[in-house]
């Protein structure tokens, strides 16, 4: 890297070790920059370890979290042909699965949103559904095919950015406030539980962590989802040629828009057939849960109606059930941005989407540190549409 | 006021014992077994028309003792039923096999009675069919009074496999050898510890006077290192501790390396008095010390619960002590079955070595896995590994993977069996059918009145 | 001695009343029960239903032969697909 726009002695503590903190941590140390990672418990211990692998726009309204899925779906594209996600980045189409006229009507129109931000999407009729997607029973009346759109496994993402931007990650180490100089308030770096990390620039990229250290607890939110695994079934996951999505998911990502806040607990519904020949389904989007602990309740809802759409997975068994608590933003937007002086900058709040948009966010941020021109617009997501309810930094 | 309804998974020794020590205090109690009949492994029941193994007069009493004691009105024992957890309402999860349902119940207190698990040393081949675990072979015996046709080796170490040889010559099909890593014969003075033991000493000189009659090689200080599949038998390799090796040729292999607690993925034992669900372990899946321990640490752990959820506290001195007894008499075969050949660490076994069953990850996978500038965590080595990730869910690899992951890499905070298992719902693979039928009716708790 | 018996992939195998089919299988010589949903090989292991080695497909499901009593005439089939090969 030639392009030094950034002072060659620069120090940049990054904040989680999540797919967000992990990504900005690659792109910094691909350009030279001298990169720690201080994580309170574990990598990938939180949403990016709970999270489906969908790299998707499918389920995206017009508006900046479209551009920006777009852009995270290019992304991954460009990294998987570079070689750097070789073999963890899988291309394939998404189907959006309507199982009645209204659901029918809404994905109509959803895919004339798609088609005019340039989204190959062809509409597959009732009569073909069965030969394109064997798997599916005959209550699916229409669905559309979401072409270009990928599945990546979050943790797999973070172990192999670990391994080839030769990271090192402090584990288990809390960071408990930002370190000024008295006199200057210039940014020294980090106070941890074991000690001050010197830094430059700070990323704050810790989820839910990061209210606390941005003084921003009435900005973010834990969103609990649920999810499962199943065993494998190969056959089964060779009559789903993608990840087939209820089209009444498109309305439990109402929120997602700034449309009104989900019901305490909302039901969605993606399956996802694996490499290994196991199904990911999710998933519920829940206010207000504390803890990311999986209920009956809610697994035995998304499974009935995972069977009513793929009777065959009836006959599979629940190998795992898990919760992710996922941090959204009020306005359901994420918070990717300079923090006052600049020197803090925040990369988070991206909820369900962290995997699809954590290495386009790591990069964007890492490109405002060194100097260099951001390749998305940044802007609908700047901190500073909340300023005033920022209480430190 | 009612009496709190407890839940108490496992149907041995421990799992009777604690439903008839709840149930005579005034607890309704759900027994829960996954088999389809009581017993446990010690005390695994023949099948109907099958002569039962003479087992020992005092095993005999026993059983008898704890069938009589689960004979109370307060008492419902449900077959075919397994646990699977504690879900994040609170809710224990059971998976009613008769019923192809799960349902969720609201017990005060849960008793987790269920047993120890073998340890098996992962060898090249020990994932090959034939194979099985010395207390595999031993619980088909028990049940169905036959013995597999062919040459059977056992191997491994530890007094199970001796007791075992000792059956099988019992019934007139003795195995080819038995190879074991210790040399009790060694430790004449380990042995004395038994010598207060007198009933446990005459089983075990019982056991060991069928094996010299009936002229079974056993081959101690000897360790089994590669099995192989070969026609259709299973080519072994041995080595003694002045390294010669011989091979054997054998039908069926059967391994056994001590066992450990049955408690992985199940919900830790609670801290506080307060919680609810109450969770209590008992028997051998909290310590594992043998068969009549299994039944005063049931009991015990039945006081401590009833109390716990009385608002009162219990003293179980003489249950302590006489725990303590099993404890020295456990120290004690340690002693005699210590390693008298080192085992191979698992990171220095060949690089094709399958580790996890389930997924046949290899120790070359996990090497690969660990090598970098950041030496990944117990739960990474699960996720991105796919160590632990299989259907067992980690039972036979966990512990394994653990160690390997400490010798390859020293320097970075070592993983355990638990960060690896995990203890999310369900603890073992379930029906998704049995899942959805859930929401058709979904309190079933045991009823108070009943 | 009974004669009942069930299908494993279409072969009859006699049994005991109480018996598993892991038991009745074993009996009848059958060492390898097929493919696993992933694959591998199915066996028998661990005899108490924690390995998860001797998977076999009953009305359907996916159970665990050691655990899992024969009844008369009700089909027992490899869970996995013949075809699949082990990973």
């Amino acid at each position: 890297m030639s392009d030094v726009a950034f002072p060659s002695d620069l120090r940049v503590a990054v904040v989680g070790a999540g797919i967000v903190g992990v990504s900005t941590a690659w792109f910094l140390a691909r350009a030279g920059v001298d990169v720690r990672i201080v994580e309170a418990h574990a990598p990938v211990a939180a949403a990016t370890g709970a999270a489906d692998g969908a790299v998707s726009v499918a389920s995206k309204r017009p508006g900046p979290m479209m551009q920006a899925a777009l852009a995270g779906i290019r992304l991954y594209r460009e990294l998987a042909e570079s070689g750097v996600l070789d073999g963890l980045y899988l291309t394939r189409s998404t189907f959006l699965v309507a199982a009645d006229r209204a659901e029918a009507t809404v994905l109509e129109g959803h895919a004339a949103a798609l088609a005019s931000v340039g989204v190959t999407v062809d509409p597959i009729s009732a009569a073909r559904l069965p030969i394109v997607a064997p798997a599916l029973s005959d209550r699916a009346r229409a669905a559309i095919e979401v072409r270009g759109e990928g599945h990546a496994i979050g943790y797999d993402i973070v172990r192999r950015l670990v391994h080839t931007g030769g990271l090192r990650i402090d584990r288990d180490r809390r960071v408990t406030g930002l370190r000024r100089a008295p006199s200057t308030g210039r940014l020294l770096g980090l106070d941890t539980d074991r000690g001050p990390v010197d830094a430059d620039v700070v990323v704050i990229a810790a989820g839910g962590g990061s209210a606390a250290l941005l003084g921003l607890g009435d900005v973010l939110r834990p969103r609990r989802g649920q999810l499962l695994v199943t065993e494998r079934a190969p056959a089964l996951a060779r009559g789903l040629p993608g990840a087939i999505m209820s089209a009444r998911y498109l309305l439990s990502k109402a929120s997602a828009t700034g449309g009104p806040p989900v019901s305490p607990r909302g039901y969605g519904l993606v399956i996802d057939p694996l490499r290994t020949g196991q199904f990911l389904v999710g998933g519920t989007r829940e206010n207000d849960a504390e803890r990311p602990v999986a209920d009956l309740e809610a697994i035995a809802h998304v499974l009935a109606d995972a069977v009513a759409l793929v009777p065959g997975l009836a006959d599979v068994r629940l190998l795992r059930s898990f919760a992710g608590l996922r941090t959204a933003v009020v306005d359901g937007l994420p918070l990717v941005g300079p923090v006052g002086s600049g020197d803090v900058r925040v990369a988070t709040g991206f909820e369900g989407d962290g995997i699809c948009l954590g290495p386009l966010m790591g990069r964007a941020t890492a490109d405002a540190i060194l100097g260099r021109p951001s390749e998305i617009d940044l802007a609908p997501f700047d901190p500073a549409r909340f300023t005033g309810r920022m209480a430190a930094a | 006021m009612s009496p709190a309804p407890v839940l108490v998974v496992g149907g041995g020794p421990a799992g009777l014992a604690a439903a008839a020590h709840l149930a005579a205090v005034g607890h309704a109690v759900d027994l829960v077994e996954l088999r389809p009949a009581l017993g446990g492994a010690y005390h695994r029941r023949p099948i109907p028309g099958v002569t039962p193994r003479p087992i020992g007069a005092e095993s005999e009493t026993r059983w008898a003792r704890l069938v009589a004691g689960i004979d109370h009105p307060a008492i419902r024992v449900r077959l075919r039923t397994g646990f699977l957890g504690i879900d994040g309402a609170g809710c224990a999860l059971l998976d009613d096999r008769t019923a192809g349902r799960v349902e969720a119940a609201r017990p005060a207190a849960v008793v987790v009675a269920t047993g120890a698990l073998e340890r098996v040393r992962p060898r090249p081949g020990w994932e090959l069919p034939g194979v099985t675990t010395a207390g595999g072979l031993q619980v088909m015996m028990k049940e169905t009074g036959r013995i597999p046709e062919g040459r059977i080796l056992l191997a491994g170490s530890g007094p199970l496999l001796v007791a075992l040889a000792g059956q099988m010559i019992a019934a007139g099909r003795p195995p080819i050898a038995v190879v074991e890593t210790g040399d009790p014969l060694r430790r004449p003075l380990a042995g004395f510890g038994l010598l207060p033991h007198p009933a446990r000493l005459v089983e075990a000189l019982g056991h060991l006077g069928r094996i010299v009659a009936a002229g079974v090689p056993w081959l101690r200080a000897t360790a089994l290192e590669t099995i192989a599949a070969e026609g259709d038998a299973l080519r072994v390799e041995l080595r003694d501790r002045r390294e010669r090796r011989r091979t054997l040729f054998a039908d069926h292999v059967a391994l056994h390396d001590g066992i450990r607690p049955n408690d992985r993925g199940f919900p830790e034992p609670s801290v506080s008095a307060a919680d609810r669900p109450f969770v209590a372990h008992a028997g051998d899946c909290r310590e594992v010390l043998g068969v009549a321990a299994a039944e005063i640490d049931g009991a015990r752990v039945g006081a401590e619960v009833a109390a716990i959820l009385a608002g009162t506290s219990t003293t179980a001195s003489k249950a302590l002590a006489r725990l303590a007894a099993e404890r020295r008499v456990q120290a004690v075969l340690t002693r005699l079955f210590a390693p008298a050949i080192p085992p191979t660490p698992i990171a220095a076994l060949p690089r094709e070595t399958v580790l996890c069953r389930c997924e046949g990850r290899s120790v070359g996978d996990l090497a690969e896995l660990l090598d970098g500038s950041d030496a990944p965590g117990g739960r990474e080595i699960k996720l991105s590994g796919r160590f632990a990730m299989g259907v067992c869910q980690g039972r036979f690899c966990a512990h394994w993977v653990a160690e390997a992951a400490a010798t390859l890499r020293p320097e970075a905070t070592a993983p355990t069996a638990g960060d690896l298992i995990g203890r999310r719902w369900p603890a073992r693979p379930v029906s998704i059918d049995a899942v959805i039928a859930s929401a058709d009716r979904s309190d079933t708790s045991p009823s108070p009145e009943r | 001695m009974s004669a009942k018996t069930f299908p494993w992939n279409g072969v009859p195998i006699a049994f005991r009343d109480g018996e598993t089919i892991a038991a009745a299988l074993a009996n009848a010589g059958v060492r390898t029960l097929g493919r696993d949903p992933a694959g591998r090989v199915a066996r028998y292991f661990c005899g108490i239903g924690a390995c998860q080695n001797c998977l076999v497909r009953v009305d359907g499901r996916v159970v665990e032969a050691c655990l899992t009593p024969a009844v008369e005439g009700v089909p027992v089939e490899s869970a996995g697909e013949p075809t699949e090969a082990a990973p």
